[in-house]
């Protein structure tokens, strides 16, 4: 039966080419702005990192003055240096960093080019296992480097592309300041979409370049390039003040693989900042937290306001336009009266009538929507190189299988707003009237 | 006049008819809801910094020799970079400030009004270094007071640097025991949420630490976006800018219509002062339309939403319109056979067409404040504007009557032969 009614919806759509056309167009065009619209909000709402998503904490303190709080009234999102170093003490963690990027001079081979400034991240060894950071060759420092501040560098695959051509670098040597450093691991393309790591400055930001020791931190007086908040001067002159003060500029990350882990790990912070507190810092109300990735994407306001309206405009648009091929449809079935009377007097049941043009509907519907998908692609290319002229990215936005599902469902829906109404109505068709007046 | 019976056609026909007021009422409440968005985000692009936009530039230089890390190594390239730079033509004033406009951050500090006492709420304000020429590169209007001198800008430099290299001792509160007066210059906006209404000349304030500043002077406007809401208050103090940790950096005013030109001859001139740096020219904006990126996105995409909505809405309309005339054919054919004239026809679709759309832009003004009521919740700024949905309303229905006039037309040409054949 479903056979046989596909053949005949095949056929009609086939003898008003132009009418087919212009209903599959009008879906089309609904599924591919909805489309890109719904793909925008998703890019800034799916999980960056699915795998570690639920076991990747950033861990917050409130280290603020006594007097006011810190703008907005939640904990400041980066720690100090004297917290940072005290809680990374714990074991508690399967693994943990403290992170943060400097601005730093790179000089590569002067046939290459001139010194430049690169932005540099400064982690712990951890890093890369923790956020699953990918690599071509070679692989991360140890733990052990961390606490030599040994000369070593990771290179993103850029950056190797520009330094070395893109060949195996490892053992090579770069400087970077005053210093030559020993390239231990060249990354693969990484590209995570939010960059759900550091938050704290643009959120859709590819990652660095560059990583060294955290240890360096100390050894070379790197100051962070990055976002850096503080509510009292420094106890004493110099970088020793700094590293001694109140100033935060460090984003502190654990792994925490299970709630009793979790709960562990807050006492720790707790008894940490009471502790703190006998010294005179954390004079405020006890307020430490230890926020999954997704929460702290929440949190940080990582999509734009926007997004949601836009998806809801996006998706009226689609129902117009579907509204809008109601009349189409509706006289193009009525205008095939004469022969519904022939098939209701043949013994063709209403709700076979029904299912009929339903299912021609739905035909065109889903061919509007390969087509609105294709259209959204091209959308989405258009919108990705627009915005490669601000964000210096022109991947951020992406199609993934749960914005092609997006638009086959939206196609669906399209097609059954459209032709719902002409269905019912030509299946109530009095067959006696159209065979009258042969 | 025909209402009655085309009141009682509508009735019997509400699908129909009622689809046509539908895709009216939400048109109109998509359409002007996207004009909505599209005028918040131009309203916040149109912001005026109070600044020359245009004819600012802003020039960093990063040196990476290690000479450059030697105070009066410093001190003598920052005077040879901005000699040279005043020296070139087009330039205006040039000026070394850390205030870089339109780039969403900056430096910020903490103050209450003096001797309010310690817990008394600290107000944030964005603060910079001014040297004697920096107000004038920034192109602000002082309205009160004045600047820095040259005098001032050597001394406070001066103060500023014995604090870092000799620190003052630290007293049982953790504070400096030694306080220290300083000369400041303060927006409008900041005075005002400090202080209340004016005068503001000569009134102080203090930091966490206790030392005090002495307002010199007010200006106004003044508008710089910054991560927390801070964006029209900032505090000058003179200091001349001395730090290589990040490079310096220079503000520069072109003559009118010169910063183009002036962008590309600023780095070859800074490079023949100093080989050994990288100098980067930004003009101001470049690093606005930068910062206005996502506005810019938004208003784009729903420009184009709502200029696809028009077109299939007016498609739609045509073809649903043609349809429920041609549906009518035989009906015309009998009321033209009955000796109703052309105009008469003509008439009847169109009133019936009229009152179908003004249903449905009622329906779409109510629709439209729901949705906006809906929007407003995540989007505060974007309110309806009664001007643009009356214009909205007004264009609609302009379409609504010219989708209906072809079909009447040809519909009233139908001769009555034709028309009543086949009954």
């Amino acid at each position: 039966m479903l056979a046989y009614q596909l053949r005949i919806a095949w056929k009609s759509l086939r003898r008003s080419p132009a009418h087919t056309l212009i209903v599959g167009g009008g879906i089309a065009l609904g599924v591919a702005v909805s489309t890109l619209f719904a793909t925008v909000r998703h890019s800034f709402a799916k999980d960056p990192i699915p795998d570690k998503s639920a076991v990747l904490y950033n861990v917050r303190m409130d280290t603020w003055g006594p007097v006011d709080p810190y703008p907005g009234g939640k904990p400041p999102p980066q720690v100090t240096y004297q917290d940072m170093v005290a809680l990374m003490r714990s074991d508690i963690p399967a693994r943990q960093t403290g992170t943060f990027k400097a601005s730093l001079y790179v000089f590569p081979d002067p046939r290459v080019g001139r010194p430049r400034r690169e932005l540099v991240r400064l982690c712990f060894s951890d890093f890369f296992p923790m956020f699953e950071v990918p690599f071509r060759f070679g692989g991360p420092w140890d733990r052990a480097a961390d606490r030599t501040a040994e000369r070593v560098v990771v290179l993103s695959d850029e950056m190797n592309e520009r330094l070395f051509g893109g060949e195996d670098s490892v053992g090579r040597s770069v400087r970077i300041e005053d210093r030559e450093f020993r390239v231990v691991g060249v990354l693969d393309r990484w590209r995570p979409g939010v960059k759900f790591y550091d938050l704290t400055q643009n959120p859709v930001d590819v990652p660095e370049p560059i990583y060294m020791p955290f240890a360096h931190m100390v050894a070379m007086q790197l100051e962070s390039s990055g976002n850096s908040d503080g509510w009292r001067s420094p106890p004493m002159a110099g970088f020793a003040g700094l590293l001694a003060s109140e100033q935060t500029w460090i984003l502190l990350w654990v792994e925490l693989s299970s709630a009793d882990q979790v709960g562990r790990y807050r006492a720790f912070l707790d008894a940490y900042a009471l502790e703190q507190r006998k010294a005179g810092r954390f004079q405020r109300k006890l307020d430490n937290r230890v926020t999954p990735v997704r929460d702290l994407m929440v949190e940080a306001e990582v999509m734009p306001k926007e997004a949601d309206a836009m998806v809801a405009v996006s998706l009226l648009f689609l129902l117009i336009c579907a509204l809008n091929l109601i009349g189409l449809l509706l006289g193009k079935f009525l205008a095939r009266a004469a022969e519904i009377g022939v098939r209701r007097a043949m013994g063709a049941r209403r709700l076979d009538v029904f299912m009929q043009h339903l299912l021609e509907c739905e035909l065109i519907g889903l061919a509007g929507g390969a087509i609105g998908l294709a259209l959204s692609f091209g959308a989405i290319a258009v919108v990705n190189l627009w915005a490669k002229s601000i964000i210096s990215r022109g991947d951020f936005l992406a199609m993934d299988w749960a914005m092609a599902g997006f638009a086959a469902g939206a196609a669906m829906v399209a097609g059954l707003v459209a032709g719902l109404y002409p269905a019912w109505r030509v299946c109530r068709i009095a067959p006696a009237v159209h065979l009258k007046a042969q | 006049m025909e209402l009655g019976p085309i009141l009682r056609a509508i009735r019997r026909n509400k699908a129909r008819f009622g689809l046509i007021a539908v895709e009216v009422a939400l048109t109109l409440a998509v359409v002007v809801n996207c004009i909505a968005l599209i005028a918040d985000a131009r309203a916040q692009m149109a912001r005026p910094s109070g600044f020359p936009d245009d004819d600012l530039l802003t020039v960093s230089s990063a040196p990476f020799d290690a000479a450059f890390k030697e105070p009066g190594y410093q001190q003598a390239a920052l005077r040879a970079d901005l000699d040279a730079l005043a020296a070139l033509p087009g330039v205006a004033v040039v000026t070394s400030t850390r205030l870089i406009p339109w780039s969403g951050g900056g430096s910020s500090g903490e103050y209450r009004q003096a001797g309010a006492g310690d817990a008394a709420p600290m107000l944030r304000s964005q603060i910079y270094n001014a040297d004697e020429r920096t107000l004038d590169a920034l192109g602000v209007r002082l309205v009160a007071g004045r600047t820095f001198t040259r005098e001032e800008v050597d001394r406070d430099t001066r103060r500023l640097q014995e604090i870092t290299i000799h620190p003052r001792e630290l007293g049982s509160d953790g504070r400096p025991v030694d306080k220290f007066l300083q000369d400041v210059v303060v927006t409008r906006a900041w005075a005002e949420h400090v202080f209340g209404p004016g005068p503001h000349l000569g009134r102080l304030f203090q930091d966490s630490d206790g030392d005090q500043y002495r307002v010199l002077g007010v200006f106004d406007p003044f508008y710089n976006p910054y991560g927390w809401p801070i964006h029209e208050y900032a505090v000058f103090y003179a200091r001349r800018s001395s730090s290589y940790e990040n490079g310096t950096r220079y503000l520069v005013q072109a003559e009118p219509g010169q910063a183009s030109a002036l962008a590309r001859t600023i780095e070859e001139t800074l490079t023949r002062v100093n080989r050994l740096r990288a100098v980067e020219v930004s003009r101001v904006t470049e690093i606005r339309y930068l910062y206005f990126g996502r506005q810019r996105m938004v208003a784009g995409l729903m420009g184009l939403v709502a200029v696809l909505l028009v077109v299939v809405t007016g498609l739609g309309l045509v073809g649903l319109t043609s349809f429920l005339v041609s549906e009518r054919t035989r009906q015309i054919g009998t009321r033209r056979a009955l000796g109703a004239s052309m105009v008469d026809i003509v008439r009847y679709f169109l009133v019936e067409n009229w009152l179908l759309m003004s249903i449905g832009i009622a329906m779409g003004v109510g629709l439209a404040v729901a949705l906006n009521l809906a929007l407003v919740s995540s989007i505060a700024s974007a309110r309806l504007d009664p001007i643009t949905v009356a214009a909205a309303a007004a264009a609609l229905w302009l379409l609504g009557l010219a989708s209906a006039l072809v079909p009447a037309l040809r519909a009233a040409r139908t001769s009555p032969a034709v028309a009543t054949r086949s009954v």
